[in-house]
């Protein structure tokens, strides 16, 4: 009658939810692509832009691929309204694997935004640009993430941490060590929120490199309840790693608890003193315990590889692992510390930061302390649904190695019926471990109301863990087995299961818990076996019938009343063999045919009768299994009876007496318990994926091998006892390196005091110095010393050379056979960057390389002569010219060009002179101008040049040599200039050399490195050349010498000696790498340093060089310099030199 | 770390999916969770919270008919992955008002914006509720209509939060309130497990203690207790000190603008309960009559209000009916039964009585179900825990403050 007020009332429900959903971007997600995208993308307007970008989220979250509108996408990057910069942000970090290259376009965007002034859009841009999964963009990245990482905002510099993971994924070798630096830094930061980060950073970028933590260990103990949650538990991680590495295992703690020493006994006593009630807790550790706690021990340690092994040899002795200095103890500051930096974690909201509190404390904690991580970690159980299941998993484990822990605590363990299955079973299977003697007559009577759970599985489960409690617990075997009488007798009850699946599990599993209680004391529960023989008329099922019928045979000659029994049995047995199924045929077969051998007197015969009747009935059977098997038993039995009756037969064959102990081995033999399955078994750390998931998961490290990082005993005492050490970095930074001044008195390095930052590099200079001079005394220096340096030592002072002499005498034995003793003048104890200690790293990480210092480079660095005038041009006056690094001495302005001047003609040459063209030549003016030359009023920028003495007269042959000290003016346009001669003028031109425009400064790697970190980005310029100069070198060496490491160094020299003579500077450092391969230079790296001699702004030099030694070498120069124009055009002129073919 | 975040309707449908790492994780991972949670008997809050799959290892929370998977390749803890999913249930929820599907679609962009604020690279980045609201302004009435007018919006923010920077990340420093005022919930759940004899296994209080704080600038509060020494365990919000609360039992904190929850607690042990439940069985050839009876026991003082007890029939009952002299009863699909009480009567107690049909062959009931109470008291908390004072600091004029207490039933279950 009113159906347009049913159609208006769906219109009003329709027009209800649309006003609901007004506003909203509803629309956007039901039809994305109602409208056409591409027009939009291109609008002018931002609104419209956003609504596009908003569509293609939307299809980007339906699953769609929408990758192909990437390029106009990336052309809005540039916008300045933050929605649409955010969406396309979101649009670029979906596809930027997908479409790498595509994704190179809007790089430039990014650099613009991370000079932002808002550091939303810094950081924005920052997580953008490093998502870009591209290894071009490497380099660029991490220009970018070192300037963050300086960033004033904490929120760019958190940000910055992050990205450092994601530059770590792309494998970029090359930036390792800056990475590294860059977590360091960032470790090191004020900020508790950047801190935090920046641990989750160095776990994934270098987990093992624990030393870097060790300086700061106490900083970043008292920075933690400050973290941020998520940082806490990354940060508390790498806490505990560098405590175990650094002292050990704590000898209280429960991982030590199952070690066998020496004082364990002192131990104890002291134990039980201070709480006796606790006491013999100690002393009696369970056997299973013990087992699972030397599991614990081994199993933290050791990573998948090693437990693979040692599967393979199975009985390995673990005598290593049996020294004491393994042991730490429990009043050591650093332990104490993180025990109780991380004890107010425990009270943390997030469950995450409780359990990998808790985890701290399982490690480290002792056990009489291991009371206070109990009640947070049941706390847990009461939060999310998730966590519940999580903790609950470690729990079992913590429960399994330490019941007592947990004993007082059962309530907690009660299930609920909204627990699900998984946890359930987990609850019961901590509920068995934890039972003790007060608590279960409460388990006992909880397991009774389990068992009428509506989830049979469960129930199943239940019956199992009474078994349990027994075995743990045989006081309670009494109850125990009169309850689980009781489940059968309710069990075989039911008449008919119906869609009752797993009824039948349950009496099973009753049956299989009395079997398993009755095999611990058989004849005491003969009574049992008694009451199961008699409820077999009640039970249908073949499986409690088969199992039952088993234990009447295994059992059949205990106690007294069985004994009795047993011929009504068997006659029973014998007439229900025909309806019993194939199950309980079996056993109806076993069990007889074990009573007969076992039986003695008048009842044999009525069970051989019996016997046969069976056999006969199991010959016709239906199942070919009961045929055979029946027909093999009574093969055996008839063999059988000749021994034990004839008597009169004397003579007894010798196969019979076989037959005999075969059969009673068959039948009679006892079961023996079956254990061991507990050494398949595998713990992996308390809160690691790897414990849930029960593999090693990928990326899961276990401990560190305790005590792997001793060498920084003196550095690490230094921190924790030096005066005010702990209070602010500053001064621990000074106190260090003050020491490191006295011990040594080397190579001062340029640190910036007042730079915060500068600490880490020193400090990591001051830490190395500590691992070498461990190393003296302990002959496996190759270990540590992966890393050789050589400097040109003619630069540094005596001290230096007094250094190296001291330290040659430790590390030079080693390595004397890879490198030629004539090349190699000196050791220098440098180690710019750490070697990690744990020689488990992945050895193709570390690049180990030799730093060599060539001394007699100087020999054969032959600045490079340039013609100014040809004797042919001359009347046989040649003029040579070659630029020095000499450093003028009327201004350090000045390039000083050596001239030499050559009489090649037969008669003297008389007042030669050179004098400037292009200027007006007047000594006078020249000379105020230089005596003015730091005036910035200077008004001539031409080259200016100091006029030279006039050479009165060159003799025929002889040779004159002068020093002509020129101002270039960074001009690169030849000199003009007049020689003058026998009253004659010729015009020379005279090439500058941008190569001298640079003065050689003397630094050490650590300086050189960290002038390098700043001069990034746009004043970094590299290019690539080819090197053929060696080719000659190393194949006439070929005859001489055939050991690989020479053809290197020759190499090396050859480059160093090349660029030495091509230009003013000053080589730092060569790196060269120790694991050659034949023929092969990789990694050969040689820095240079230089200031530009007009504004001594600094100009490094970088050398790689790759490729065959035999061939031409892929060499790649790089230049920083904060002058553009200058840098380009000197890297250009050391790629033209380097690339050229000198004739020598 | 986590490497993808995926948003899965009840149906199995993937509402949206956001890719947190360069490595990119296939939506056939979704496929592949859907299927196994099928054959896990497709009960989607009882599935396991970390599963490995053969290419990924999955956590899973289920929140309001909303499944929230994540999954990652490699070795991290499992907890921080659930636990982070949570927290991105928790502000979803908080933003949208409320969790399903039509929510999350119609604010799907929102939800990609708070996800990529949340996390970066696969690791947590800002979690507090506080900081987020002021980067991404969460919908509300006003920008609605505002958007639907102007044809414009923008809900991300164009500055960085001060509080990103400082050390109380949960409070910016600058906030001006017209209200001053603070109120104090203590919100008492009562857990407890009675058998069917009516003794009592266990009963314990797990209790938050949920503030809303609506004071300007910085203030520093002081919240001190009567009886601390009852409480067995606790866990606190991030802007409680640590020492004050471990040397005197005073918690020491300055608090979030808005609402949150200050501490959570338990007290163990306890030896009343406020209502009985007394559920009897008696089984006779192939059926089973039970009847159970509901009223008050130690009298709390207060009403109990909306008195709701909820149980599953095993399922070897075929059918049953049920009469109440009180209240409603009724028998959903899956054989889960509801009897609503409301407030008990003065004059009469509540009582249930029913028949069940057993299946055939069945001449007893062998399984007894669980009955779960559900219940509210106003103006109570059972645990007995009392606030000493509240004591605010830094402030001109002295806030109102205003202190409240409920109780309420959690995992109270009393079986048969």
């Amino acid at each position: 009658m009113f159906p347009q007020f049913g159609a208006t009332a769906e219109s009003l429900s329709k027009a209800s939810s649309l006003v609901f959903r007004i506003g909203t971007d509803a629309h956007l997600y039901d039809d994305p692509d109602d409208v056409s995208i591409a027009p939009l993308l291109d609008s002018s307007f931002d609104s419209e832009k956003a609504e596009a970008l908003k569509r293609l989220l939307a299809l980007i979250a339906q699953g769609e691929d929408v990758s192909n509108f990437f390029p106009q996408v990336v052309k809005n990057v540039a916008t300045p309204s933050s929605e649409v910069k955010k969406l396309v942000y979101l649009y670029i970090l979906h596809y930027a694997e997908k479409r790498p290259n595509e994704a190179l376009l809007s790089i430039n965007c990014f650099q613009k935004d991370l000079s932002d002034a808002n550091p939303l859009v810094r950081a924005w841009a920052l997580r953008a640009m490093s998502g870009i999964r591209l290894h071009a963009i490497g380099p660029i990245a991490l220009v970018a993430l070192s300037k963050c990482a300086k960033d004033p905002s904490s929120y760019v510099r958190k940000c910055a941490a992050n990205a450092l993971s994601k530059l770590n994924d792309l494998h970029q070798e090359e930036n390792a060590s800056s990475l590294e630096e860059l977590v360091s830094i960032l470790l090191n930061d004020h900020s508790p929120g950047v801190v935090g980060a920046a641990a989750a950073a160095f776990n994934s970028i270098c987990p093992n490199n624990l030393s870097l933590v060790g300086r700061i260990f106490r900083r970043l103990c008292e920075t933690v309840p400050d973290v941020d949650e998520w940082g806490q538990i990354a940060l508390i991680n790498i806490l505990l790693r560098y405590v175990i590495a650094r002292h050990g295992l704590v000898e209280e703690s429960i991982m030590a608890s199952s070690h066998p020493s020496e004082n364990s006994d002192s131990r104890r006593e002291l134990f039980s003193i201070p709480a006796p009630d606790r006491g013999s807790i100690l002393v009696e550790v369970e056997p299973s315990e013990h087992i699972m706690r030397e599991l614990m021990l081994r199993h933290y340690i050791e990573g998948p590889e090693q437990y693979s092994s040692r599967q393979i040899d199975a009985k390995e002795d673990d005598n290593g692992s049996n020294n004491n200095s393994y042991f730490t103890s429990i009043e050591n500051n650093d332990v104490k510390l993180l025990l109780q930096c991380t004890s107010p974690l425990l009270w943390s909201q997030n469950s995450a930061v409780v359990l990998a509190a808790a985890g701290v404390h399982w490690v480290l904690a002792s056990q009489m302390d291991m009371e206070n991580i109990v009640k947070p970690i049941l706390f847990v159980l009461r939060s999310s649904y998730a966590s519940r299941y999580v903790v609950l998993r470690n729990i079992q484990i913590f429960a399994k190695a330490m019941p007592s822990l947990f004993s007082a605590y059962h309530e907690d363990f009660f299930v609920s019926s909204s627990d699900s299955y998984q946890m359930k079973v987990l609850k019961l299977d901590i509920l068995s471990t934890i039972a003790a003697e007060s608590s279960i007559p409460f388990i006992l009577q909880e397991f009774q109301d389990y068992i009428k759970d509506p989830d049979r599985r469960f129930a199943v489960d239940v019956v199992a863990a009474i078994a349990l409690c027994v075995k743990n617990l045989p006081s309670v075997a009494k109850t125990c087995l009169e309850g689980l009488l009781a489940i059968v007798k309710q069990e075989s009850s039911i008449k008919h299961y119906g869609s009752l699946e797993g009824e039948a599990g349950v009496l099973i599993q009753a049956i299989m818990s009395i079997k398993t209680i009755i095999k611990q004391d058989p004849a005491n529960y003969e009574k049992v076996i008694v009451h199961l023989i008699r409820s077999l008329d009640n039970i249908k099922e073949p499986s409690a019938r088969a199992l039952i019928i088993w234990i009447v045979g295994e059992y059949s000659d205990v106690g007294h009343i069985i004994l009795k029994i047993i011929p009504v049995v068997v006659s029973y047995l014998g007439q229900c063999f025909s309806s019993e199924e194939l199950e309980a045929k079996h056993q109806i077969l076993n069990t007889v045919a074990k009573i007969v051998l076992s039986a003695q007197g008048e009842e044999h015969e009525l069970f051989r009768k019996v016997l046969f009747y069976i056999l006969d009935l199991a010959k016709v059977d239906l199942n070919y299994d009961i045929r055979d098997r029946g027909r093999m038993i009574e093969k055996l039995v008839t063999s059988q009876p000749k021994i034990s009756h004839q008597e009169g037969i004397l003579h007894v064959e010798p196969d019979s007496i076989l037959l005999d102990e075969l059969l009673k081995n068959m039948f009679c033999g006892k079961i023996q318990s079956v254990t061991g399955a507990i050494n398949h078994f595998r713990l992996y750390l308390p809160g690691s994926l790897s414990q849930i998931v029960l593999h090693a998961a990928p990326g899961y490290t276990p401990l560190p091998q305790p005590c792997s990082l001793p060498e920084m005993a003196l550095e690490n005492r230094m921190s924790q006892d030096g005066i005010e050490a702990a209070n602010s970095s500053d001064s621990s930074y000074e106190g260090s390196q003050s020491s490191y001044y006295d011990s040594e008195g080397s190579i001062p390095s340029p640190v910036d005091g007042e730079n915060p930052d500068s600490g880490s590099e020193s400090d990591v200079a001051d830490n190395d110095h500590y691992m070498l001079r461990g190393a003296n005394g302990s002959p496996d220096a190759t270990a540590i010393g992966q890393l050789i340096h050589l400097t040109d030592t003619s630069i540094h002072d005596g001290t230096a050379k007094q250094s190296t002499a001291e330290n040659n005498t430790s590390s030079a034995t080693d390595l004397t056979n890879l490198m030629s003793k004539s090349a190699l003048e000196s050791w220098l104890n440098e180690q710019p960057c750490l070697p990690s200690v744990n020689s488990s790293a992945d050895p193709s990480r570390e690049r180990s390389s030799a730093r060599i210092s060539i001394n007699e480079i100087e020999v054969s660095v032959k600045p490079k002569l340039n013609v100014l005038l040809e004797p042919a041009n001359g009347n046989g006056l040649r003029v040579g010219y070659s630029f020095t690094s000499e450093i003028s001495k009327i201004s350090p302005l000045l390039l000083c060009v050596e001239i030499v001047f050559e009489n090649l003609s037969p008669e003297p040459l008389k007042k030669i002179s050179l004098r400037d063209e292009g200027s007006t030549a007047n000594p006078e003016f020249a000379t105020q101008a230089f005596g003015i030359h730091d005036s910035a009023l200077e008004p001539s920028k031409v080259p200016t040049i100091v006029p030279m003495e006039e050479i009165d007269s060159l003799h025929p042959g002889d040779m004159a040599r002068s020093i002509l000290q020129v101002h270039f003016h960074h001009h690169l346009l030849p000199l003009k200039l007049a020689i003058y001669y026998n009253e004659k003028r010729h015009p020379v031109k005279l090439q500058p050399d941008i190569g001298y425009f640079t003065r050689p400064i003397a630094m050490d790697l650590n300086a050189f490195t960290k002038l390098e970190n700043h001069l990034r980005g746009m004043f970094e310029y590299s290019r690539r050349c080819t090197f053929a100069d060696h080719i000659n070198i190393v194949d006439q060496e070929k005859g001489q010498s055939s050991l690989n490491d020479d053809k290197i160094l020759l190499i090396c020299r050859k480059i160093a000696a090349k660029m030495l003579s091509s230009a003013s500077i000053h080589l730092v450092s060569v790196d060269m790498p120790i694991l050659l391969k034949f023929d092969e230079v990789s990694d050969l790296c040689l820095r240079f340093s230089s200031e530009i001699l007009s504004n001594s702004k600094p100009c490094l030099i970088t050398v790689t060089a790759e490729g065959k030694c035999s061939e031409a070498l892929d060499i790649s120069v790089k230049v920083n310099c904060e002058e553009t124009v200058f840098g380009l055009n000197l890297l250009n002129r050391i790629v033209a030199f380097l690339s050229s073919n000198s004739v020598s | 770390m986590l490497q993808c975040i995926f948003i899965i309707s009840n149906s199995g449908e993937v509402i949206l999916e956001k890719q947190l790492q360069g490595h990119r994780a296939d939506r056939s991972l979704c496929n592949w969770f859907w299927e196994y949670a099928m054959t896990q008997g497709g009960e989607l809050s009882q599935l396991l919270p970390v599963i490995a799959s053969p290419t990924h290892y999955l956590f899973q929370i289920f929140r309001e008919g909303i499944i929230f998977l994540a999954c990652t390749q490699v070795e991290m803890p499992p907890l921080m992955g659930t636990e982070f999913l949570c927290r991105v249930a928790d502000i979803i929820s908080d933003y949208l008002g409320g969790l399903n599907e039509d929510l999350i679609k119609d604010n799907f962009v929102i939800v990609y914006e708070l996800l990529d604020e949340m996390v970066d690279n696969g690791y947590p980045l800002i979690t507090e509720p506080n900081i987020l609201r002021e980067m991404i302004s969460p919908p509300n009435i006003v920008s609605k209509m505002l958007s639907v007018v102007t044809g414009r919006s923008s809900n991300v923010s164009t500055t960085l939060p001060v509080a990103t920077q400082s050390c109380a990340p949960w409070r910016k420093t600058d906030i001006k309130n017209s209200g001053n005022e603070v109120y104090v919930n203590l919100v008492e759940e009562i857990d407890a497990i009675v058998r069917s004899d009516g003794n009592l296994v266990k009963c314990e209080i797990y209790g938050e203690i949920q503030v809303d704080s609506n004071l300007s600038g910085y203030p520093d509060l002081t919240l001190s207790f009567a009886n601390p020494t009852i409480l067995n365990d606790v866990r606190f919000h991030p802007c409680i000190r640590f020492r004050p609360w471990e040397l005197y039992q005073l918690l020491s904190f300055v608090p979030p603008n808005g609402q949150f929850k200050l501490m959570s607690y338990r007290v163990k042990k306890l030896k009343s309960i406020p209502i009985y439940v007394k559920p009897q069985l008696i089984s006779s050839s192939g059926s089973c009559r039970m009847t159970v009876l509901v009223g008050t026991r130690n009298d709390p003082g207060k009403p109990i209000d909306s008195i709701t007890i909820e149980f599953h029939l095993p399922s070897c009952v075929t059918s049953a009916d049920f009469t109440s002299n009180h209240g409603t009863v009724n028998i959903l699909a899956d054989k889960r039964c509801s009897w609503s009480i409301g407030r008990i009567p003065k004059d009469k107690a509540p009582s249930l009585t029913g028949n069940l049909v057993l299946e055939s062959g069945l001449s007893s009931l062998h399984v007894c179900p669980v009955l779960q109470a559900k219940f509210k008291i106003m103006g109570v908390a059972l645990s007995g825990l009392q606030i000493d004072r509240l004591d605010v600091k830094n402030m001109p004029t002295q806030p109102y403050k205003g202190f409240r207490a409920l109780t309420r039933a959690g995992e109270y279950e009393v079986r048969s």
